[in-house]
Formats: structure tokens, C-alpha cells, sequence
């Protein structure tokens, strides 16, 4: 497998966590409740999107379901199956904030130390629920007849192989220029440590994915990794496979749920939130509904892990219960922590720390005999970073976010206020 | 507007749709027969109690249940029996956020300011009913939220610098000294537009140069349609700046009435002033 081909998956994974994590952000990091049930609207977001969108009677299934409804707007063609999908992804986040509104009513009410457990409590009734009933979702045989939005469409090719190669050539190369402009703005904004850093983090990071590879496996590698979009393989004129489409979708979706956070945040309604997570007494004394904000927040960051779990699903291609385990909480928990708690750049950098740990890690060629010490040595080493972090930076990577309300300037004061 | 001047003057309470108004003149509070236990401890013991427009002082010795009668007021104790009108509305037991909208808020004891969140982002948060408090406003950003947004901006500078915080509005509200952060509740609870204004022992531990100005600017405040219920501790400084005294003891009221009269109650002097301070 080319590195091009690890790091798509890479990415997409970190694309789907981000997404989940930015949900536990704004409860946690914004708001300041400790929800150690996140997991729960993950798994809720994926069952309910994977049973709207399967069609009905699938073999080796025998719970609710499916709606089939890419298939009932089918008749418009693909984006009529598409626009099936993305209704099924709108369910399963609707159910998992309606689901969490159930749970929130009489656990918010908690102090944040009985919240945190109670919510753990309650993630675990569901898996069970989920896993023992088989009448409801399938139970622990799970579902593994997950639509696939566009599947049929891809691969894309646009013509012949070097017209497939030019146009996604171009567009990994844009892709590449655009990170490099961005680096080089950020590495221009950092102090000397974070020069240093970056001054040696990249240059790292470049040598693995172009030059190691070059060297081993000569000019073809190169030239894949470096038109990371174009697959060769795919199809007889190669083109843009499903994979890639599916980073795609994970990229963008992230950066829908980022844009509405950041939104959401930077608002009259995030200085509520935020003033909860402060110190609840003095929002409700100057008049805030405050437990109605703590319901809609615990809401809306739970539709979030909802879309995330939908995405999760298809990236899996298939669900079980047991893939829903409460550690999944805690690796955004880390993730969030390690890139700054309130900072929603901090934690898609945080999570891109974790899983490029635990997944980059992977490369490693070691005797299979060493294979369980490396896995046992890879959380050692996540743990000991969060350690490390929580001693020498407690605020995380990023530290808290700036908060703005961007406002039209006017004559009289001109400009924007940071607030 | 120089910083001695006072603020927006204060909107006619009928304006306010939503909240508890009375006639001009009338008691603002009418507190009948309040209880409150805590265990086997009667905090208080039947308080009954009219407060009146203006700067009203609550003293009374440490546990007389001043605080105890504030966090009953403002909705953060529910009272076991007895009843609290706001004007004409009943509003024993309410929530807090219910009571803050009826007109009545109040500071803390300890002053509790947001520490993370800025000055500015600290006065910004009070006013109520924003249209970008709803969470589709926050995302949709119509005119009505940036006009508004820029009104409570331009509120929020003209009371900082009221107070003298105009300096200190983009600094962490933790950073600030003992003194500023009794101004910062103050200000915030002004923000919110109330009739009365709870201020629990604002002048605590505050230098006699602030102490003075935070008494002026209440003054002014005054003359501008608003009402203080104030606990101090400082007998001097309650009879020399408040129109009307409320001694508490025991959970109960002791005497209310105009300063020169609470003074010579020989009740009082036995309570709480101590022969020799008179």
C-alpha cells in the first residue's frame, strides 16, 4: 500500500473523530459538561442512519428496518440517492440529540462529577440494549449491509489516463500548495520554540512520505504519493475512488460541524454557554434559562457525534456494538485535552496526534512475536504525551480559543470588537 | 459622556412587558412571614419585610440571615413558608432566572466574576433577552442581531466607564483586583435593566477612595430610577447613605425605619451596635 493510500485512510479517520470531537467540545470544553456517554450518540448516529438507508429484508438481518431511503429517491438518479442518504444522516443525528434530551433532563440537573458517571452509566445501558435485544438492531451480529452514498458512481474518471492523472494531479498538487501556504503562515506566527518545532516536525514528516518511499520503491511512488487523488488502479483509466471520496465527504463534514460550532461559539448564545462552564450561579442570576442552554448544548454536540458515527459507518462498512465501547469517549477526551480543551482547532490537532499515534505507529516493522508488546507500548506512549502535557501545559497544545463576533464596522467606532 | 456622568437613565418599568411594575412610590418588595431552615437551624424565622424605592441598608450581626434573605429574594433558596412580592407578582420560590426577569438581581458576597471570560465579554453576557442568545439567531445573523449586538456593545462601554473599568474591558475578569471585580457585578447587574439591585456587602473589603466612588455612583444611580437593598457592615457608612435601615437578628427583623431611629433603638444597641458605638 502506498503511503498515499495510508494517509487517506488516516485522514479520514481523523476527519470523523474531529467531528465527534468537536461535539464533545462544545459540551465539554464550552459548556462544561462532563459527558462521559459521548459514545452513545456515536452509536445511536450510526445505527439509525445505517437502518434508514439499508433496504428492507437484508440477509442476515433481523432487526427494525430498513427504510431504504436512497433507494425510495433513487428514481432521481444519484443525487436523489444521495439526498436519501444525507436524510438518513439528518435521522440518525435527530435521534441521537432526541435521545440525549431524554438523558439530559434528569441528569443535568447533577452536580458535573455525577453527571460525568451517570452519563457513563447510561452509554452502557444503551450498548447493552443494543447488543442484547436483537429484535431492535441486529444485537451482537450487527449490521453489515451499510449503504454506501455514490458507491456505483465511483471510480470518477474524466477520460483517458492522462487526463485522469493532469486533472487529479492538479488538484493534489492545489491541495499540497495550499498546506505548504498555510504552514508557512502559521510557522511566520509562531515564537522561537514553535518555529523550532515545526522546523523540525515537517521537514520529518516530508522526508517519510516522499523521500523514504522514493527510495524503495522508486519514481512510482513518488509520483503516487505525490498525486495522492489520482489512483491509477482504479478503474482502466484510473480516476478518484471511493476512498477518496469518502475523505472527501469526512473533510467536509468536519468542516460544516466546525463552521457551526465556531458560529455557535462565537455568539451571544456561546457567551451563555461559556459562562455556564464558568460558574452556572451567575448566568441564572442575571436571567439565563441556564438549564434550557445545557439541554441544547448536550444536543446539538450529540447530533454532531451522530453525523460522525453515520460517517463512521460507511467508512467501516459495517457496525456491532461492540465497536461502541466507552474507550472510544475517553480517546476524544485525550484527544480533546492533549489540542486544548475549547479550542476546536486544538481538537482536530489533538486527535490528529492521537490516532497518528496509534495508527502511524502501525508502520513499524517489528518481529510478530513483539507485535502485542507494540501495541501495549503505543497507549504507554500516549499516555505518558498526555502526562507530559497535562504537567507542562495543563490549557493542552493550543491552549482556549480567541472568541469574536465579527460585526459590520460603522462610521462612528469603525472596525470589530473582540468580545 | 464623561465617566462621572451616569448611564442610560433607567427604562420605564412599564416598558419592561414582562415584568413585575408598581406605581411610583410603592414598596417594591413585600417579604410576609419568610421561613427557612437548614437542618435544625432556623436561618430565618419569619421575616416580614417592605422595601421601598431607593437605597435601603440591611444590617445585622454575622448569622443574623441577611444572606440567607438575599438567596431566599433572588430564587437561590426556596423559602419553607411565607411569601415574596415583587410589586404585585408573587415570587416565592420562583428560579432565579425567573425572579432576574421580574426586575431584581443582586451581586454575591464574594464577588463572582466569569475569571476566563473578558471584562467586556462579562457586561456583554448580561442584558436580557438578546436575540443572538437563541441558538438558529446565532447561526442565521440577521440585522436585528447586529444592531442589537452593537447596542449592547456601546451599553456595555458607557456603564465600564461609569465604573471605571473602560480601561480594563479586553482583560480576564480574574486579573482584576478585589475592588474592580465588586464594580464589574455591580455594572453586570445593571446591564440587566432591574428595578432593585441585591448588593451583598458591595464595600467589603474595598479601599475608602473606591469605597466612596462605588457610593456616589449608587447615589446617582438613584436619582436615576433605580433601588439598592444593601447589606453592609459598616454602620457609619449604612447611616450616613441609606434612607431606610433593616436590622436583622436572629433570622428575624429587628426594627426598620430611617436612620437616626434605628440608631437610638435601644434593641439595636443591644444587638448588634454595642453600647459604646453609640
Amino acid at each position: 500500500m502506498a503511503v498515499a493510500d495510508f494517509i487517506i485512510s488516516l485522514l479520514t479517520f481523523i476527519s470523523i473523530y474531529s467531528l465527534f470531537g468537536i461535539g464533545l467540545n462544545l459540551k465539554f470544553g464550552f459548556t462544561g459538561l462532563i459527558d462521559f456517554g459521548h459514545v452513545a450518540y456515536f452509536m445511536i448516529g450510526a445505527y439509525v442512519t445505517v437502518v434508514l438507508t439499508m433496504p428492507a429484508g437484508a440477509a442476515g438481518y433481523s432487526g427494525i428496518g430498513g427504510f431504504a431511503l436512497p433507494a425510495i429517491f433513487s428514481a432521481l438518479g444519484p443525487l436523489g440517492s444521495l439526498f436519501g442518504w444525507i436524510l438518513g444522516v439528518l435521522g440518525g443525528m435527530i435521534a441521537a440529540a432526541i435521545v440525549s434530551l431524554a438523558v439530559g433532563i434528569p441528569t443535568l440537573r447533577l452536580r458535573e462529577d455525577y453527571l460525568a458517571i451517570t452519563a457513563l452509566g447510561i452509554a452502557t445501558i444503551l450498548t447493552t440494549v443494543v447488543n442484547d435485544e436483537e429484535w431492535l438492531f441486529n444485537g451482537p451480529f450487527g449490521i453489515n449491509t451499510v449503504h454506501s452514498p455514490l458507491r456505483d458512481v465511483f471510480p470518477v474518471s474524466v477520460g483517458s489516463f492522462t487526463l485522469n492523472m493532469v486533472v487529479f494531479g492538479a488538484l493534489s498538487i492545489a491541495v499540497f500548495a495550499f498546506t505548504g501556504y498555510w504552514l508557512v503562515r502559521v510557522f511566520q506566527r509562531q515564537g522561537r520554540r514553535g518555529k523550532l518545532i515545526l522546523g523540525v516536525l515537517v521537514p520529518l514528516i516530508a522526508v517519510w512520505y516522499f523521500v523514504l518511499p522514493t527510495l524503495s520503491g522508486g519514481m512510482v511512488e513518488l509520483t503516487r504519493n505525490t498525486l495522492w487523488l489520482f489512483d491509477p488502479t482504479a478503474g482502466p483509466n484510473g480516476g478518484i475512488d471511493y476512498d477518496r471520496f469518502i475523505l472527501l465527504v469526512s473533510v467536509a463534514a468536519l468542516g460544516g460541524g466546525y463552521w457551526l460550532t465556531e458560529r455557535t461559539i462565537n455568539s451571544p448564545y456561546g457567551r451563555i454557554l461559556r459562562s455556564i462552564r464558568e460558574d452556572e450561579d451567575v448566568p441564572r442570576a442575571l436571567g439565563k434559562e441556564t438549564f434550557q442552554y445545557k439541554l441544547q448544548a448536550l444536543m446539538l454536540g450529540s447530533a454532531l457525534a451522530g453525523a460522525a458515527g453515520a460517517l463512521w459507518a460507511i467508512n467501516i462498512g459495517f457496525i456491532a456494538p461492540d465497536q461502541f465501547a466507552a474507550t472510544i469517549t475517553f480517546y476524544a477526551f485525550t484527544a480533546v485535552i492533549v489540542g486544548g480543551t475549547a479550542n476546536n482547532k486544538g481538537v482536530i490537532l489533538g486527535t490528529a496526534f492521537f490516532w497518528g499515534i496509534r495508527n502511524g505507529t502501525r508502520f513499524i516493522d517489528v518481529p510478530s512475536q513483539y507485535s502485542i508488546q507494540l501495541a501495549a507500548a503505543r497507549l504507554m506512549l500516549i499516555g505518558l504525551v498526555l502526562i507530559l502535557i497535562l504537567y507542562y501545559r495543563p490549557e493542552g497544545l493550543l491552549g482556549e480559543q480567541d472568541y469574536d463576533i465579527p460585526l459590520p464596522s460603522r462610521n462612528t467606532s469603525g472596525g470589530t470588537d473582540d468580545v | 459622556m464623561s465617566e462621572q456622568d451616569t448611564p442610560s437613565s433607567k427604562p420605564d418599568a412599564t416598558e419592561t412587558n414582562s415584568r413585575a411594575t408598581g406605581g411610583c412610590g410603592d414598596p417594591i418588595l413585600r417579604i410576609q412571614g419568610v421561613t427557612k431552615q437548614f437542618g435544625g437551624i432556623t436561618a430565618l424565622d419569619g421575616v416580614d419585610l417592605t422595601v421601598d424605592p431607593g437605597i435601603t441598608g440591611l444590617i445585622g450581626p454575622n448569622g443574623a440571615g441577611k444572606t440567607t434573605l438575599f438567596n431566599c429574594l433572588t430564587g437561590f433558596h426556596k423559602p419553607d413558608d411565607g411569601q415574596i412580592s415583587l410589586y404585585e407578582t408573587d415570587i416565592t420560590g420562583k428560579e432565579p432566572p425567573t425572579i432576574a426577569q421580574q426586575g431584581m438581581v443582586r451581586t454575591f458576597q464574594i464577588p463572582r466574576e466569569l475569571a476566563d471570560m473578558t471584562v467586556f465579554e462579562n457586561l456583554l453576557l448580561a442584558p436580557m433577552n438578546q436575540h443572538g442568545e437563541r441558538l438558529l439567531a446565532s447561526w442565521v445573523r440577521g440585522e436585528q442581531f447586529v444592531e442589537e449586538e452593537q447596542t449592547i456593545r456601546d451599553r456595555a462601554r458607557e456603564i465600564a466607564a461609569f465604573f471605571e473599568l473602560d480601561h480594563l474591558l479586553n482583560e480576564p475578569a480574574g486579573s482584576l483586583s478585589g475592588g474592580q471585580r465588586k464594580l464589574l457585578e455591580i455594572a453586570r447587574a445593571l446591564l440587566t435593566d432591574p428595578d432593585i439591585v441585591l448588593l451583598d456587602e458591595p464595600l467589603a473589603g474595598v479601599n475608602p477612595t473606591l469605597e466612596q466612588k462605588i457610593l456616589s455612583r449608587i447615589e446617582d444611580l438613584v436619582e436615576d430610577g433605580y433601588s439598592f437593598l444593601l447589606i453592609e457592615h459598616d454602620i457609619d457608612l449604612i447611616m450616613d447613605n441609606c434612607e431606610r435601615v433593616v436590622v436583622m437578628h436572629q433570622g428575624a427583623v429587628l426594627t426598620t425605619g430611617p436612620p437616626e431611629e434605628v440608631q437610638s433603638d435601644e434593641r439595636v444597641i443591644e444587638a448588634y451596635l454595642g453600647g459604646d458605638n453609640v
